[in-house]
């Protein structure tokens, strides 16, 4: 049996965590290939239907990629990810998702070997959880 | 289901064409492009995708006030819920409230693998058994609480309700892997979902061996009573929570204590032109002693829709129903709007939630569920 | 027919999509099957042509795409390359050169997010083909958006009038543009006119600053508005509005000649502010002999008049009657298109440091203080003296005073190792006296500093290093008698030592301004957790905000010498002139826009936004509806997530087009 895969998307901000990723990309730093990258302008641009959309589509772990707090292009979009993050994960938690499966994590520009290990650990904390229960292929 | 299916159906072929339904229709009367009767026209003359793709299919508010009227007895409200299931098949949704979360969650706890945290929230004063006869649904309650960003009151309510089992002499037995029972989803057309969450309960609920069901949430009490049936078996009594307590105050009375407010009663449209109860609310609230009723001047039959059904097409018009509707209850000189549902109340309250320097007319006033009510009025003030 | 007919019924299957897969050479086509991918994207939904080619950014790359836009009537475009942050502008550009809004292109990124960090060449396209059949999903929802502009005020208001203030102004004010200046102190200057010898080249400071002062009170394209504050800004870029608060002078400048004569006749005295507490200035006073303007200030806490109601001596002294006890502030309206804030720093209070004696000793001082006793406009014409009016035989200057330092600066001030140079420098020429640096590690990094640093040293200073412990009065040995003593481990030789000396000066940090976070909150800018301003971007945008149009300039954005602060300031002045010379303002076109059909009014938009763009107001519709200024949305997308109805959506960044992406990529 082959070993589980876990699948993560990770909305990223345009400023801080996805330049970072391509710090880490032009540096040549590899990290597993299990994520998905999306850019939005503002991790505060991130929407809890976006999250929740994600965990039905079947990611096993959704990340979300900010500024460090205080360095936000838009003052205080990462607050505001930050409390949609703790609101919503008090949701999951009653429907009995593990906390880990939704990731807060701010990543400078500066910090792509940051990015880099950020998706390693993700990658092996996922796959000690197993796959997500609400994965597609488990839904009959 | 074909729209041909539908109309079989729903009776629909019976329409006048008389735009009686149009001019009971609340949403009609602040939104003049939509028309129940030209709704019914397009499907007539096989105009599927103006059905479909119309935006407005999902702003009736299914709240019967105009079948309730219908010289055809058309059954309007579920033309739309089947209609509904039509546009999803196209790939048409309605516009999500609150991110569409409730939809997700619903989506989500369909999933056979989901084993939910859903009472964290039951306190030591409160009492429940595995092995009682009787059941309490709890409904999404505790989903709600951490939804708004106001404190929706469901919660609360939910735990009155257990005040008063208990203080009844009933332990009951409430389920820790209770689903949604699927009513948002059925009436926006994922029937799917709605076959599913209804799986689930059937079988828990089965296992579980009880002979009753009490609800305190009108929206459950309907789709249990009236929904179910047509997908699985429930063999239990089922009862809402104001039959209950009329029921028990007709028997031996419960010992209130007095209670100094002046309160109107808004009936949510499920209990209401759904299911027909009206007077039993009515009848507890008049067995607390102190208490003044004033009815508004739309009440019972003719009670007006709290403005939003099923997290959906919450708009501009949408507000401006609760707006009226609050202003009602103010007009009443009443200090408290009393309500038997969890939804009426959180849309109330919601309509109140204005951050804007423009606020639009004052519309505060106490919103209250029945049960917390009456739980206030059985002595600890455990929920004062 | 009843309703509204949703926009996707009536052009559904319409997209006609080319997508571009670009080798980069070897980057991406030594890990990818680019032609894998190229074939797997022609089968994906509207996808008209699929290419794949070595370099999409090279011309005949761009030509690609501007010819099959016409020849093959493309209305969608994506290239997968390398990062959008790199790209997305010229790609954009050939769209709109071949008549495509460049709102419908879209990018995949398959190098950096993929081929440069993944090595297994069938993992590696699998990823490249989800990535591209992202990017074809979401650009099937992509809406043309219209680019608007408008006009630029070519008036600029400068905040601050220290030496970047100053620079910033003269620099725009000299190509004839009109500047106002805004500050809040009786006269310009700042704290360069404090100094007295500015380090490395000894120039005195005041002689350098005083010409270019002038030039401000003189210009005729700068309106100078002295003991002055801004209580208001709105607008935006190109086109602010600025409240000022002039606070009353109770001087009518106008009629004032600065003759002097009411503060010689004042009998009332207040601590001087320009001598840090060192002397005493009058109650109507110019905080110094060269101020711009040359118009005195009524203090009202050490005036008898406004304390007690009696006096008023300025008054009867005054020959021209300017003296006027009846003055109010005045607010004035300004028009601007751009801001540069030049607020300056505050000066570290080491009273917070108690182990080092400030306020407790008499000849403990600050290296501000130090300045004045030095200058020879100082309360000592220059003459190095103590307290009791001795001259120092022994002087200890204590280095990283709240710098570097977790408990008050983590950072460096920048600035304390040349000006405590330069203080030993100017004890040895002007007092013999002996001197000791107590340093952690010098840092002497500009042009000629190392040169000074090595000068200081042959000048006989004693370099000990090590962060000083304590300075006590407490004797423990003969020598030590009516000295301070000065405890510190001397790093180098391991030992604790104890050094006498008669006066220490303490090299005290630079720090935000106390009221840094209301004029961040004013000018809707961020600010580092250290509490100075926040540049665009630390290296290459080293002078810009999130705020278009507001621009950062000197210590406000951070503590730096007076040369980097000059620097600074040029570049300010050069980006609004850029500005001014372009004449209009092209608006961010991925913005905030407001359904208001869905709006139910509740403002929570309102609330939240942090530049003031979404307004509730009664419109058209008889209930309380949000509305967008276009022009001050930065496209962040706060309101969107906060709006309970979903009315609010950003343009190009709409849920539809981001939850396409989401199904896409969770497809395997």
């Amino acid at each position: 049996m082959s070993e589980f895969e876990p699948s993560i998307l990770c909305f990223a901000c345009n400023w801080c965590s996805y330049a970072a990723a391509d710090i880490a990309g032009t540096s040549r730093i590899h990290y597993p290939p299990n994520v998905r990258l999306l850019r939005v302008m503002c991790s505060g641009m991130v929407d809890a239907e976006y999250v929740m959309k994600a965990l039905e589509a079947g990611f096993d772990g959704v990340m979300v990629a900010g500024c460090h707090i205080g360095d936000c292009h838009y003052i205080s979009g990462n607050i505001k990810a930050q409390e949609m993050v703790t609101r919503l994960k008090k949701l999951l938690h009653i429907l009995g998702l593990e906390d880990e499966r939704l990731m807060l994590k701010w990543i400078a520009t500066s910090e792509g070997p940051i990015f880099a290990e950020t998706i390693k650990e993700y990658v092996e904390q996922l796959k000690k959880l197993g796959p997500s229960p609400f994965r597609k292929e488990l839904v009959t | 289901m074909s729209l041909e299916d539908i109309i079989q159906e729903t009776k629909t072929f019976y329409c006048l064409d008389c735009g009686k339904c149009t001019g009971l229709c609340p949403v009609s009367r602040y939104n003049p492009a939509y028309s129940p009767r030209v709704m019914l026209e397009n499907a007539l003359f096989g105009f599927q995708d103006d059905l479909t793709y119309n935006h407005d299919l999902f702003s009736c508010l299914t709240c019967y006030a105009c079948s309730s009227k219908c010289p055809g007895d058309v059954d309007y409200p579920l033309f739309i819920q089947k209609a509904r299931a039509l546009a999803l098949d196209a790939g048409q949704h309605g516009d999500c409230a609150h991110s569409g979360t409730v939809q997700s969650l619903a989506r989500l706890m369909s999933n056979p693998g989901v084993s939910q945290n859903r009472l964290e929230w039951l306190s030591d004063g409160l009492r429940i058994s595995t092995q009682s006869d009787t059941m309490f649904f709890v409904g999404c309650a505790p989903y709600f609480e951490h939804i708004f960003d106001f404190d929706s009151g469901a919660i609360d309510a939910v735990k009155a309700s257990l005040k008063i089992l208990n203080h009844c002499g009933i332990e009951p037995v409430v389920l820790p892997n209770e689903r949604c029972c699927g009513h948002d989803m059925l009436w926006t057309g994922d029937v799917e979902t709605f076959r599913r969450l209804a799986e689930h309960n059937a079988a828990i609920i089965k296992e579980a061996g009880v002979k009753k069901i009490i609800f305190s949430c009108p929206e459950g009490y309907r789709t249990f009573k009236e929904d179910y049936p047509k997908y699985v078996d429930i063999d239990c009594e089922l009862q809402h929570i104001s039959e209950f307590l009329a029921d028990r105050i007709a028997e031996n009375g419960l010992d209130f204590s007095e209670v100094k407010r002046k309160v109107t009663y808004h009936d949510p449209c499920r209990l209401g032109r759904h299911l027909g109860i009206y007077e039993q609310p009515r009848k507890v609230i008049a067995a607390l002693p102190g208490i003044e009723l004033v009815e508004m001047e739309h009440n019972k039959e003719e009670s007006l829709c709290c403005g939003t059904s099923a997290f959906v097409n919450c708009d501009s018009c949408s507000k401006q129903i609760r707006v009226d509707r609050l202003l009602e209850a103010k007009a009443t000189g009443a200090d408290t709007l009393i309500t038997s549902c969890p939804k009426c109340q959180i849309h109330f309250r919601c309509a109140m939630t204005n951050k804007g320097e423009e606020k639009g007319p004052d519309v505060e006033i106490e919103v209250m569920d029945l049960v917390n009510l009456v739980a206030n009025a059985l002595g600890d003030g455990h929920n004062e | 027919m009843g309703g509204n007919i949703t926009a996707e019924a009536l052009d559904r299957d319409e997209r006609r999509i080319g997508v571009y897969i670009c080798h980069c050479g070897l980057n991406i086509a030594d890990t990818v099957d680019v032609e894998a991918v190229a074939n797997y994207a022609g089968t994906l939904n509207s996808v008209a042509v699929a290419r794949d080619y070595r370099f999409m950014c090279s011309d005949p790359g761009q030509d690609l795409i501007k010819n099959d836009i016409k020849e093959l009537n493309l209305n969608r475009v994506v290239v997968a390359s390398c990062s959008p942050r790199m790209h997305e502008p010229t790609f954009r550009k050939a769209c709109e050169a071949a008549s495509l809004n460049p709102y419908l292109f879209e990018m995949a990124n398959i190098r950096e997010d993929c081929s440069w960090v993944h090595d297994d060449r069938e993992v590696a396209t699998q990823k490249a083909k989800a990535l591209v059949r992202a990017a074809v999903a979401r650009v099937y929802y992509n809406d043309p958006l219209e680019i608007k502009e408008i006009p630029f005020n070519p008036d600029t208001l400068v905040v601050g009038g220290g030496i970047a203030g100053i620079q910033a102004a003269l620099e725009i004010a000299d190509s004839e543009h009109k500047v106002y200046l805004v500050e809040r102190d009786p006269s310009i200057g700042g704290h360069m006119i404090q100094l007295d010898k500015t380090f490395p080249t000894l120039d005195c400071s005041q002689c350098i600053l005083t010409p270019k002062m002038a030039a401000v009170g003189a210009h005729p394209y700068i309106e100078l508005l002295s003991y002055s504050e801004v209580e208001e800004v709105s607008g935006f870029v190109g086109a602010f509005k600025v409240k000022v608060r002039k606070k009353a002078r109770y001087v009518d400048e106008d009629k004032c000649t600065g003759c002097g004569l009411c503060q010689e006749k004042c009998p009332w005295t207040a601590d001087s502010e320009y001598d840090v507490g060192l002397s005493k200035r009058k109650a109507i006073y110019t905080p110094f002999a060269q101020a711009i303007p040359n118009v005195p200030v009524i203090d009202r806490d050490s005036c008898a008049y406004f304390l007690k109601g009696k006096c008023r001596a300025c008054e009867k002294f005054c020959e021209t009657g300017a003296i006027d006890f009846e003055q109010v502030d005045q607010f004035i309206e300004l028009e601007v298109g751009a801001i540069i804030l030049a607020t300056g720093y505050d000066a570290f209070d080491p009273s917070t440091i108690s182990q080092y004696g400030y306020g407790i000793y008499d000849n403990v001082i600050t290296g501000l203080q130090f300045e004045r006793l030095s200058a020879a406009t100082g309360p000592t014409g220059g003459e190095i003296r103590l307290k009791d009016g001795r001259k120092p035989e022994s002087v200890a200057i204590i280095h990283c005073v709240g710098s570097r330092d977790q408990n008050y600066h983590e950072y460096c001030s920048r600035v304390c190792c040349m000006y405590g140079l330069k203080v030993a420098h100017i004890v040895k020429d002007k007092t013999n006296a002996d001197v000791y640096e107590m340093y952690i590690d010098m840092r002497c990094f500009g042009e000629g500093y190392e040169e000074f640093y090595k000068r200081v040293s042959e000048e006989g200073v004693n370099f000990i290093r090590g962060k000083v412990a304590k300075v006590t009065d407490k004797a423990v040995s003969e020598e030590e008698e009516g000295k301070l003593v000065v405890i510190c481990e001397d790093t180098l030789l391991g030992s604790i030592i104890r050094v006498p000396v008669d006066m220490v000066v303490l090299c005290i940090a630079l720090e935000a301004r106390s009221d840094a976070e209301e004029v961040a909150r004013k000018f809707i800018i961020s600010r580092r957790a250290d509490g100075f301003f926040l540049e665009r971007h630390v290296k290459l945008d080293p002078v810009a905000t999130p705020s278009d149009g507001v621009l950062i300039a000197g210590c406000c954005q951070g503590p730096k010498d007076i040369p980097d602060t000059v620097v600074q300031a040029s570049a300010a002045a050069a980006r609004v002139l850029a500005m001014i010379s372009k004449g209009r303002v092209t608006l961010e076109a991925s913005v905030s826009h407001v359904n208001e059909d869905l709006c139910i009014g509740c403002g929570r938009c309102e609330e939240l936004c942090e530049f003031h763009a979404p307004k509730v107001g009664i419109y058209e519709k008889p209930m309380p509806v949000s509305r967008v200024n276009e022009a001050l949305c930065k496209g962040c997308g706060a309101c969107a997530v906060a709006c309970p109805t979903g009315a609010i959506s950003i343009k190009h960044f709409k849920p539809e087009q981001i939850l396409a992406m989401v199904d896409a990529l969770a497809e395997t």
